[in-house]
């Protein structure tokens, strides 16, 4: 029998949340937090299944592909149902080697990012929302039909504005609302590109696929749509993407949003939904318009490198821990411009490369943090000194997750931040200097911030005044499930890169040779 | 096309939906009334039972009865109008003639505008079923409102307020459709001010009945201008003049009155000015009334005026004359209503405002018809079912979130007042099912997925760029047609109207409500009702809409 795995990741979870939150409506306060642990238990129960399903589909074990095929050829689990016929809207899913790897990513986070908030008492809608959000966002990487897409592109931002809304910090309210509106913005844009390109096109279609092979027919012997009109609908489509993303100048959603956001939503956050904007890019005007990329290849690399020096500075100067990692996923996410501008097949598998280990690493930093506000209700990197004497757990996950980020070799981010300099090194030469330089950088935010809240002090260690004397205490048993978790796939994906990233380099090598560009 | 003549039964079968409602409002005028009266012949002692007046008998003198014969009537209505309209074809079209002249013609687009009219009013019938069309709370008030004829009044307006629209959308004469729009701006006039024990309601009741029926007169005015001008003021004859004189001075003052008095009922810029008050003024469902079944009859107007008279007729350069116009119509009038709803802390004039908003995103799409000879585009008629269809879905949809979300404010309204936007503080914790109503409402409003309120907004947008793409082949997108500019500005304008459709949102779930404002809402099943009905059409519509997009395709094909 043939299942549409897809189709069920996307919709059980939406289903199941709109269900559980159903449920809990009705009930009265005091029956409401009886329900809480038996639904943050379905929950979790829920997103273990989508994990199964996903590595399981990864294996070949279940479906007619594996990871081979998913590789080697386009689209695999390919299913497609006719969803509003009178526009010739479909709804189609299906998975290749830029989508797959965020899909994992999605499945993995999912089950991590509700343990690590077990304890929260955050209450029956909490993890309803993070399915609902987890099922979007599956249904963004899915989609190859346009329609879908952008309702699924939308869709993420309803949990999440909730998410922020109902258990964010002091300023939730305007940070929710900021973060709505940067994105909605950025996609009505978009929106609005895209339906200027639908009506510029030979044969009207919503197919993505159709979409990009009709594109790039055009492209080989000219310019698909005229360059000037190519070049506009790039912009329009790369503007949705680079507020996501977020790069400068776009990104000052970001520390906002996450500063305020509670752990669960910092974790999904950082974890996917930024990567959303990159993988859009390479979906949508990469794949369409690559000689536009090519005109603002400089252009987007400065963006990317302006991200990067920007980001690492500002985290210098940060006080407060939060926003000290929200800086530095702006400064990764400057990474990824800076590997799809060295249009080296190299490059953008580093950039993929780079989403994917981003994508676990900083859920471990914000899992840190959460855990820093929760036991020591504070964010102040000063307010704290000598934890690795009496919180030796958190102080050696917030160690292992600072090296990561900062590319320590055998950890996944080591693989992609290499990769990326040599791609960089092909393409712009001694520019080099400005990404090395920011390398430094981002080593001196990491330690130094370590030094004041780990080492600094030595026997005599000074808890937080925010406790008001209490005993310090270390992160409990769920945060340290998390945690190991995270680090294990971290290392694990440090050594064996290769897992996710032959596919990664198999697509980019395709897709670019496909298009035209580079020297695949 | 059959022809009927004068009255006969033909001509009942064909009205039905209107006769319904015709002697739904017989109904309530008299069967509240029903008593024991007698009538006594005149030098005689005999009394012969009369049934009028006289202690009436217990059954119809329930308060509720008007209320549940309207609700009945507009149900009946609205499903022979589905009926006609899940059964009919494009081409289907019956003409009634009275003397030679066309006064109504029954097609599918006639039918789909009196769908539009009769679900909104249907909905907002039931929710005044539980509600008194009054703010007061004192219980004597209430006893001495509930039993009074004003229940019954309150019903036969909006029942009026049904025949006229519903002459609005079969007329094929400038001056049948002139009477429609009357009777049912009269209805709406009162209803505003129904609110007569305070002052809001009837300085919003006075103000839009003063500007209206200055707009009415306007109208008026250019209406005997095309008379002077055409000799004639059937449809079909002045497209017919059009075509053969073209544009002249007088008959574009005309057309330039006419205009005013309908885009009063839209509500567009700058004759908008009556709406806030009206809106904040009357009754919620009112309100919601004037801003979805009004707007969509003066939308209506609109088009019968633009397109069947003057699309012939075109531009040096391939465009409708009265592009410009309408297209600068259409830029002010959507960022002006966003701009001022940002500032509104009463969340009925925050709706009014997007109300007016949404009338220039009708506007903008309805400029992009008169762009219709430009490139691929070859003729009128293929830009006139793009956009005439998103505009039918636009209008059909909007009657589910527009009016879904005064009703929620009605409930608000049943407490003591919704005439801040802190009234609805708390919401969240209150009511979460009203609150997650409101806010599937609100972002359906700002045309977020995958609410009904995105595919309208997404199918005018279409229907913009593809007129504005033209023949598919540009060197720039400066080389696109103008309208493409008000494509952008119309999706600017939904992110700008974000901040207020979001702000309800927040102070629903964030803001702590108000002193003495705590614990659920009173109850009012019916209202309840309605705003579920609401609230599954917005989402059902916004998932599965494609069978509506059919259905509008049709109708726009029925108005060549």
């Amino acid at each position: 029998m043939n299942v549409d795995y897809l189709s069920m990741m996307v919709i059980l979870p939406i289903l199941a949340s709109i269900f559980l939150l159903i449920l809990t409506s009705r009930l009265d306060p005091a029956a409401r937090a009886k329900f809480d642990a038996p639904v943050r238990m379905a929950a979790f129960i829920i997103s273990l299944a989508m994990f199964a399903v996903a590595t399981l589909m990864f294996l070949g074990q279940i479906g007619d592909a594996g990871w081979n095929d998913i590789a080697f050829n386009t689209f695999e689990f390919q299913e497609s149902y006719v969803w509003i016929e009178q526009l010739g809207i479909t709804w189609t899913v299906g998975v290749d080697g830029l989508s797959f790897p965020m899909v994992w990513l999605t499945t993995l986070l999912m089950p991590i990012t509700i343990i690590a908030t077990w304890n929260e008492k955050a209450g029956a809608t909490y993890f309803p929302l993070m399915l609902m959000l987890g099922g979007a966002l599956i249904g963004v990487f899915v989609a190859l039909d346009m329609f879908m897409f952008y309702v699924f592109w939308e869709l993420t931002l309803i949990p999440m504005f909730f998410m922020i809304l109902k258990w964010g910090g002091k300023d939730r309210k305007y940070a929710a609302q900021k973060f709505f509106i940067y994105t909605f913005t950025a996609s009505v844009i978009m929106l609005l590109g895209l339906l200027t390109m639908y009506f510029l096109m030979d044969t009207q279609t919503f197919s993505i696929q159709e979409m990009v092979v009709q594109a790039s027919g055009a492209n080989a012997s000219g310019f698909w749509l005229g360059l000037e009109v190519q070049k506009i609908l790039f912009i329009m489509l790369m503007l949705g993407f680079l507020v996501k993303l977020p790069a400068a100048p776009f990104h000052t959603w970001l520390p906002d949003a996450h500063v305020q956001a509670p752990t669960g939503g910092s974790m999904m956050l950082a974890g996917v939904m930024l990567k959303m904007g990159a993988y859009g890019m390479f979906r949508l005007p990469i794949s369409l318009f690559p000689h536009a990329l090519e005109e603002f290849q400089f252009i987007i690399m400065m963006i990317g490198l302006v991200s990067l020096v920007w980001g690492a500075i500002v985290c210098l100067g940060q006080t407060n821990l939060k926003k000290m990692v929200a800086y530095s996923s702006v400064s990764h996410m400057g990474v990824i411009l800076l590997g799809i501008a060295s249009m080296q097949p190299l490059g953008w598998a580093a950039a993929l490369f780079m989403m994917f280990a981003h994508g676990i690493i900083s859920p471990m930093l914000f899992a840190v943090c959460g855990a820093f506000k929760h036991h020591y209700h504070s964010m102040e990197i000063g307010a704290m000194r000598g934890m690795a004497k009496h919180s030796p757990w958190l102080a050696t996950s917030m160690m292992f997750g600072w090296m990561a980020s900062l590319g320590l070799p055998l950890l996944a981010g080591f693989v992609a931040e290499l990769m990326l300099m040599v791609a960089y090194w092909y393409a712009y030469g001694w520019w080099i200097i400005f990404p090395g330089l920011v390398l430094a950088i981002t080593a001196a935010y990491y330690l130094w911030s370590m030094q004041r809240t780990i080492f600094e002090g030595g026997e005599a260690t000074q808890p937080p005044e925010s406790l008001h004397g209490e005993p310090v205490p270390d992160i409990d048993n769920f945060e340290k499930i998390a945690m190991l978790l995270l680090a294990a796939f971290t290392i694990l994906f440090g050594i064996m890169p290769w897992i996710f990233l032959d596919m990664m380099d198999m697509w980019t090598r395709s897709a670019m040779a496909f298009l035209g560009l580079g020297g695949a | 096309m059959s022809t009927g003549n004068e009255f006969d039964t033909d001509m009942i079968e064909t009205l039905g939906p209107e006769f319904t409602v015709f002697v739904g409002l017989l109904l309530i005028m008299v069967v509240p009334n029903l008593g024991n009266g007698t009538f006594r012949i005149p030098g005689t002692s005999i009394r012969l039972p009369w049934f009028l007046g006289g202690t009436r008998f217990k059954a119809v003198a329930s308060p509720r009865l008007p209320g549940l014969l309207a609700v009945l009537t507009m149900a009946l209505a609205l499903f022979q109008v589905i009926w006609y309209l899940l059964d009919a074809t494009p081409a289907d079209g019956q003409d009634i003639m009275a003397g030679g002249v066309f006064i109504f013609k029954v097609n599918m687009f006639s039918r789909i505008f009196e769908a539009i009219f009769f679900a909104a009013l249907l909905l907002a019938a039931i929710a005044s079923l539980d509600r008194l069309p009054i703010g007061s709370q004192k219980s004597d008030d209430i006893d001495v409102l509930f039993n009074n004829r004003r229940q019954a009044d309150f019903y036969i307006l909006m029942l009026t307020s049904a025949l006229g629209m519903s002459v609005v959308a079969l007329a094929q004469d400038m001056f049948v459709l002139f009477v429609g729009l009357e009777l049912a701006s009269f209805s709406t006039y009162i209803l505003v001010a129904f609110h007569k024990e305070s002052r809001a309601g009837s300085e919003g009741g006075a103000k839009y009945f003063i500007v209206g029926s200055v707009a009415s007169a306007v109208g008026l005015y250019g209406l005997s201008m095309l008379y002077l001008w055409s000799g004639s003021l059937q449809f079909h004859e002045l497209a017919a003049h059009w075509e053969a004189q073209g544009a002249t001075s007088l008959s574009m003052m005309a057309l330039g009155f006419v205009l005013v008095g309908f885009a009063f009922k839209i509500s567009a810029a700058p004759f908008h000015f009556a709406a806030p008050d009206a809106y904040s003024g009357a009754n919620s469902p009112v309100a919601g009334v004037l801003a979805t079944a009004s707007k969509a009859m003066g939308m209506l107007g609109l088009m019968r005026v633009l397109l069947i008279i003057t699309v012939p007729e075109a531009n040096a350069d391939g465009s409708a004359i009265w592009i410009g116009l309408l297209g600068v119509l259409a830029a002010v009038t959507m960022t002006w209503g966003n701009i001022a709803a940002l500032g509104s802390e009463n969340p009925k004039r925050m709706l009014a405002y997007s109300s007016v908003a949404h009338a220039g995103y009708m506007l903008a799409a309805l400029t992009a018809i008169g762009a219709w000879n430009w490139g691929l585009v070859d003729n009128a008629g293929v830009a006139m079912d793009v956009v005439v269809a998103a505009l039918l879905f636009h209008m059909f949809v909007l009657v589910f979130f527009k009016l879904g979300a005064f009703l929620v404010l009605g409930v608000l309204e049943m407490e003591g007042g919704a005439s801040r936007l802190s009234s609805l503080a708390g919401l969240g914790k209150r009511e979460p099912l009203l609150a997650v109503a409101m806010f599937l409402f609100m972002i359906s409003l700002a045309g977020v997925p995958p609410m009904a309120g995105f595919l309208s907004k997404l199918l005018v947008i279409m229907g913009i760029v593809e007129v504005a793409t033209g023949t598919g082949s540009l060197s720039s997108i400066g080389d696109a047609h103008w309208v493409w500019w008000l494509a952008l500005l119309m999706v600017v304008n939904s992110a700008i109207s974000m901040f207020y459709y979001l702000r309800v949102g927040v102070v629903m779930y964030f803001h702590e409500p108000e002193e003495g404002r705590k614990g659920p809402l009173a109850s009012g099943a019916s209202i309840r009702i309605a705003i579920a009905l609401c609230a599954i059409g917005t989402v059902a519509f916004g998932l599965v809409g494609g069978e509506l997009i059919e259905l509008c395709r049709d109708a726009a094909e029925s108005l060549r």
